[in-house]
């Protein structure tokens, strides 16, 4: 019974990840590991045979033992790749931060510069009204 | 006119982050301003007061930040903005007043003369017995040896102000051990300069203002001490 259990879920997982990426809410590069989740569950679904004689080979009694523990290994191991990757983006979206910041200030001075000479035509852009300035809602960022 | 002293006539920028400081940041600027005649930029962290605009009318350039990056993001965010402009050296200090700008002369010396890359204005006198246990702690773990290692009261060098703006000190959060480690295991020369220090008249220490917040910054800043400890 729990072979049919495993297998129904490893199906109903790709369906789900198909339907994510067809829905843009999961980028392709993610779905491609999901998948490969799926597809183990299916596998070890349909052949629960193979935990069995893994187990064996290692000496380990009990298959199911393994197959959590090589389960909740690689889990520990994709949740910690999530972590780098977010510390990744967290110094990007900082440095993007930053560098808005400064060039935020680099427009301020020109704006100032141009409409400080005598012959300013007219402003480079119409200013921003000061409600609307960097205060995070739609557009700002 | 006053004969300028020898660090007056360096390319220096005065780098103030600043949250929330309407109360002092008027005064800090002209202070620094007229003591140093150096540029002064203020770095404002998203604050909900008026510190950009009296900051603006007090002479210094302002860097809004459109997100908030807590008190080194910000000091960085002044650190990239004074290499980008050519500054040799870069003075930083705290926005609430507690810095007095008569000892900028002090801070400046061992920089001019070389002798360090960055100096720190250190008072050991300030805190109370808990930050002094925390402190050694905090020493113990990093390896570092500096007497106030969490003084805002710097002078950096260009060296310094590059390798801080690299991409490996943006995912700090504050500046004192772990900017300290970095500086070192490059290494780079920092010295301590006795200052005194007024005790803060507004606001709250960013760190050592709740339990919580003491709690994970310890937590943080030991692990962070001991996984980059400084190579000797």
């Amino acid at each position: 019974m729990l072979s049919w259990v495993t297998g129904f879920i490893g199906i109903v997982a790709a369906l789900t990840i198909i339907l994510l990426i067809r829905r843009d809410h999961l980028h392709v590069r993610y779905g491609l590991w999901w998948i490969v989740v799926a597809a183990a569950f299916v596998l070890l679904g349909v052949f629960p045979q193979i935990i069995d004689w893994l187990a064996a080979r290692l000496g380990i009694a009990y298959g199911p033992v393994l197959a959590l523990t090589l389960g909740l290994t690689v889990f520990v191991i994709k949740v910690l790749t999530i972590d780098i990757a977010r510390s990744r983006n967290e110094t990007r979206i900082i440095r993007l931060i930053q560098r808005i910041a400064m060039l935020e200030a680099e427009v301020n001075r020109l704006r100032e510069q141009v409409e400080a000479s005598p012959d300013a035509q007219a402003p480079i852009a119409a200013p921003l009204p000061p409600d609307q300035r960097h205060t995070g809602e739609a557009g700002a960022d | 006119m006053r004969r300028r002293s020898d660090w007056q006539t360096r390319r220096c920028i005065v780098v103030i982050p600043a949250f929330n400081e309407q109360r002092d940041i008027e005064q800090v600027v002209r202070e620094v301003r007229r003591v140093s005649g150096f540029p002064v930029l203020v770095v404002d962290d998203c604050s909900t007061d008026r510190t950009r605009e009296l900051a603006r009318r007090a002479g210094a350039e302002v860097l809004p930040l459109s997100q908030q990056l807590g008190a080194w993001g910000a000091l960085q965010t002044g650190l990239r903005h004074a290499c980008l402009g050519g500054y040799e050296y870069a003075l930083t200090m705290d926005a609430d007043g507690q810095h007095e700008a008569v000892w900028i002369d002090k801070l400046f010396e061992p920089v001019i003369k070389g002798e360090a890359d960055v100096s720190i204005g250190c008072c050991v006198r300030r805190g109370s017995k808990l930050r002094k246990v925390a402190w050694v702690m905090l020493k113990a773990a990093s390896g570092l040896r500096m007497e106030d290692i969490t003084s805002g009261f710097r002078v950096y060098n260009r060296e310094a102000m590059e390798l801080l703006s690299g991409r490996e000190a943006t995912l700090l959060e504050y500046q004192d051990v772990g900017v300290l480690v970095l500086l070192k295991n490059a290494g780079l020369h920092l010295v301590d300069v006795d200052v005194t220090m007024l005790p803060r008249t507004s606001g709250t220490s960013r760190v050592y203002h709740s339990w919580l917040v003491v709690a994970y910054y310890m937590a943080h800043t030991l692990l962070l001490g001991f996984s980059k400890r400084v190579r000797r």
